[in-house]
């Protein structure tokens, strides 16, 4: 290993404490004397202080035996209750696959009981510790000796004892062997070679072997080819004896030809099987880290996973979500819509919410909780459990290969979930900050604005106090209006401050009710009028009997707003025109004014808040630019619109709409 | 005018000072309570001709005061409150107030209230009991013969209309909440009334008044009510 890689693993080490850079492999097997191995590979791990990994590698041999299965599924669990890191491969050649892990996961030491090291891969000498040694030759191997079991240890095959099948390729391969001398028979007949009958032979005993399941139907094929071959074609016809000298060697050739092809055929045909599952599961994952990338929200996330679970272990899939430390109601997710819903709520939704509680696999095929149908799983990030996830096993328990993928699968589900948490999280934080700075920046303007008319009345009132004889009339009306009007400045603010300030906190909620909207403009108009008299208002109304569903309050301030934003920006003399009509479905209302105008850039701009014009103001007064801001925000809530146009033949007007209310009369 | 009295209930001293100077301004007489006790307490002894009641006092809520006036009195109650809230005015109203000022008010508003009760006052007394015949300014109502004339000429009313006609008259000088007109009237005070009630008021208006944008008799308050003006 190089010091990369060396680098890596110390940076990798997981748990608590910092690990050395051994890093231990032992191999599972589903032999009972497993266990011994494990504790022994456990306590080397403990003594030099290092990382510990259990492997084992599936490979088409170990097929389902409940057995086997079970005896397997021990030596994980124990495994895994000693420190280790279990991990499933899958492939033909164990040494190989081993080394393999054990390379690219910085593998030191490799512990491996003595049964397994005993095994012999299927035509070559060499026991597996010797292809360890020679695929891997740096790390060490460490072989220990079996606990009771003297004899070794062979794994059980299966035995495939589905009548029906025997039958079926028993069936075929006589068919393909019928096949194969009607055509041996037709050559002859056309008068071809020997060779070319051998080789119609070899080819049926390939052919069978592509669709039987097991190498005893090649072998025994390829022996009644040749007896076949011996008894039909060979000189003297229709006798198992042959002339020829050549002949033994011809029938020995001929007989391995075919159960070697044959054998090679079907191993073939296993190899591809398991490549095409494999696939299968790799796109799976690769699938479901893309789906869970895309998905946008906690219910898109569970979704996704529950889906890709479903495809690929085929069974239902049950699914909750974590809410506030209580499970969500299950989702379904089963494989056929032909679905039988015998679910029993009460003890699968313990066993759910026991898993919740306690982080740790509950249910079918595991310790705790066994009677349940479902196997629990809890879908977390270390302890952090985001939902739980439930498999119907319906019995059959998962084969280990499925078991890994879906714990990797549901990894990945967590980690999306924790992902979509802190986004969340964090945009919340952001728009909480976001408020934050807007509250700091509206205190401080509004502390400035505010200052400038109380310093003007506080100063003019103590004026009049101190030196009222010395002014004299003209002067002294002039001081009484100044403190009025900076006064009336100030209560309009308040006003706009107040919506303002509701409106940042969301509690703008709008109580509309219907309302005439000459009313409303009526009502407007007499708290403007103090302040409009210098310049002409008009009011004109299309039609005086629209009705609008509106908060009135809340439209007054807009017109306000609106008349003395008129008022401010135009000189006395001008007029001001306020006109009402209906149009389409809204109501519109119309504020003209006869003053300079709006540029097309700031007719958008207006609207912002804290926005102040860059017009003269004519009267000299700041304004805090919340008028428009907070007309909009009223507008917009009642489902209007307002915009700012020009006016003809000079000037601006705002035109916004309201919905407009039809009702029904009472007589 | 300097024999009405006022009753000023209010326990801020800045607006207090404020009301009772202008009322001194005005020739009016007043006296004064800070809190919602002694305003009782004040009206049994004082007897004065209006009250002016903050809706804001420190001991009792300001509706409760008018309810226990009114258990033994008809004395006309003007409310003061402040701008946005809206229930606490119609409350006050429903309970038995006859009209409301928002704050910050200006004086010319405080005085028109004072001349608006006045008025009524004047003509309740001089009236005296149920009229048969109201008339205000050019509006004659004929109760009896159930007609109503403006300038001399019928006016053609539907019958809701006329109802809301004599409602509004019967308590000339008081604003009348939305909920109370449509009580009155309909018997319910459901929402999709009040949009009939709208309908109906700007009808009968339409009808009662010459130049609309000034009313003459009758009053739109905004979120409120409404109420018929007196006539000088």
């Amino acid at each position: 290993m190089n010091q990369a890689q060396k680098g890596n693993n110390e940076r990798q080490g997981r748990g608590a404490g910092v690990h050395t850079d051994e890093h231990i492999l032992v191999c599972l097997s589903s032999s009972p004397s497993n266990a011994k191995i494990i504790h022994t590979a456990a306590r080397m791990a403990r003594a030099f202080n290092s990382r510990f990994t259990a492997l084992f590698v599936e490979n088409p041999n170990f097929e389902t035996i409940p057995e086997n299965i079970r005896r397997l599924r021990e030596n994980q669990t124990l495994a895994k209750q000693l420190g280790a890191q279990v991990e499933t491969v899958y492939g033909e050649d164990v040494a190989y696959q081993i080394a393999e892990f054990a390379r690219l996961s910085g593998i030191t030491k490799i512990v491996l009981g003595r049964s397994t090291a005993a095994q012999r891969s299927p035509l070559g000498k060499m026991m597996l510790t010797e292809q360890l040694s020679f695929y891997a030759p740096e790390i060490d191997i460490h072989i220990i000796p079996g606990g009771n079991a003297s004899r070794i240890y062979r794994a059980v095959k299966a035995k495939n004892n589905h009548k029906a099948v025997i039958w079926k390729d028993a069936v075929s391969s006589i068919a393909f062997l019928c096949g194969a001398t009607l055509l041996s028979l037709g050559f002859y007949r056309l008068g071809f070679t020997d060779a070319n009958i051998i080789m119609v032979y070899i080819l049926g005993v390939l052919l069978t072997s592509t669709v039987v399941s097991h190498q005893i139907y090649s072998l025994v094929s390829s022996i009644a080819s040749v007896f076949i071959f011996n008894f039909l074609f060979t000189h003297p016809r229709f006798s198992f004896t042959a002339y020829e000298t050549g002949y033994p060697v011809t029938f020995v050739v001929m007989f391995l030809t075919a159960y070697i092809t044959g054998t090679f055929a079907i191993r073939y045909k296993e190899q591809a099987a398991q490549s095409a599952k494999i696939a299968y599961r790799t796109k799976i994952l690769f699938d479901t880290n893309q789906l869970l990338s895309k998905a946008g929200n906690k219910a898109e996330i569970l979704n996704a996973a529950a889906e890709q679970i479903m495809k690929l272990l085929g069974r239902t899939i049950v699914i909750f979500e974590n809410e506030n430390k209580g499970l969500s109601n299950p989702l379904f997710f089963p494989p056929d819509t032909a679905w039988d819903a015998s679910y029993d709520l009460e003890k699968e939704l313990e066993t759910a919410n026991w898993v919740l509680k306690n982080n740790h696999a509950a249910g079918a095929a595991t310790d705790i909780m066994s009677d349940a149908r479902y196997m629990y799983l809890a879908i977390r990030v270390g302890e952090r459990v985001y939902g739980v996830v439930g498999v119907d096993l319906e019995k059959n328990p998962l084969d280990a290969s499925e078991q890994s993928i879906l714990l990797s699968i549901l990894g990945e589900c967590a980690l999306a979930l924790e992902n979509e948490k802190n986004a969340r999280e964090k945009e919340a934080a952001a728009i909480f900050a976001e408020g934050e700075q807007l509250r700091a920046n509206m205190l401080r303007t509004i502390s400035h604005d505010l200052r400038t008319p109380l310093t003007t009345i506080s100063g003019n009132a103590s004026n009049l106090i101190s030196n009222v004889g010395s002014f004299d009339e003209e002067t002294r009306k002039q001081i009484y209006t100044d403190i009025y009007d900076d006064a009336m400045w100030l209560i309009n603010l308040v006003e706009n401050l107040l919506y303002a300030t509701r409106i940042e906190e969301g509690r703008m909620t709008l109580n509309t009710s219907t309302e005439l909207l000459s009313d409303i403009v009526e009502d407007a108009m007499k708290h403007i009028s103090r302040k409009a008299d210098q310049r002409h208002l008009f009011v004109a109304y299309e039609d005086d009997m629209i009705l609008v569903r509106a908060d009135a309050k809340l439209v007054v301030q807009v017109i306000i707003n609106i008349v003395d934003n008129a008022v401010k920006y135009t000189l006395p003399d001008s007029e001001i025109t306020v006109t009402t009509r209906k149009n389409h479905d809204m109501a519109e209302i119309r504020i003209a004014d006869s003053g300079n105008g709006i540029s097309d850039e700031e007719k958008e701009k207006i609207f912002e808040k804290f926005y102040c014009g860059t017009n003269k103001i004519a009267d000299n007064r700041r304004s805090l630019g919340l008028g428009l801001y907070l007309c909009k925000s009223i507008i917009i809530a009642h489902g209007g619109t307002i915009c700012a146009k020009d006016n003809e033949p000079k000037g601006t007007a705002f035109v916004f709409t309201l919905p407009l209310e039809e009702v029904t009369l009472h007589e | 005018m300097s024999k009405f009295q006022i009753l000023v209930v209010e326990d801020d001293a800045p607006v207090r000072n404020l009301i009772t100077t202008t009322l001194k301004a005005h020739t009016y007489r007043f006296a004064t309570a800070i809190n919602g006790n002694d305003a009782v307490m004040e009206t049994a002894s004082y007897n004065p001709d209006v009250i002016l009641l903050d809706l804001g006092l420190p001991d009792i809520d300001g509706v409760e005061v008018i309810r226990r006036i009114r258990s033994w009195s008809n004395v006309p109650i003007i409310v003061i409150s402040a701008r946005s809230e809206d229930n606490d005015k119609i409350d006050a109203l429903d309970a038995g107030a006859d009209d409301y000022l928002t704050k910050p008010f200006s004086v010319e508003e405080l005085l028109a209230r004072l001349r608006v009760t006045q008025r009524r006052l004047a003509q309740m007394q001089s009236a005296g009991g149920n009229q048969p015949v109201f008339v205000n300014g050019q509006l004659r109502i004929d109760y009896a013969s159930g007609c109503a004339y403006l300038n001399g000429e019928e006016m053609h009313l539907t019958p809701i209309e006329y109802k809301l006609l004599c409602l509004l008259s019967q308590n000339a000088g008081k604003v009348l909440t939305h909920k109370f007109i449509t009580q009155s009237v309909w018997g319910s005070s459901w929402e999709n009334d009040i949009g009939s009630l709208r309908v109906f008021m700007a009808t009968l208006r339409k009808k009662l008044e010459k130049v609309p944008g000034s009313p003459q008799y009758i009053q739109t308050h905004i979120g409120i009510g409404y109420r018929m003006l007196r006539i000088e």
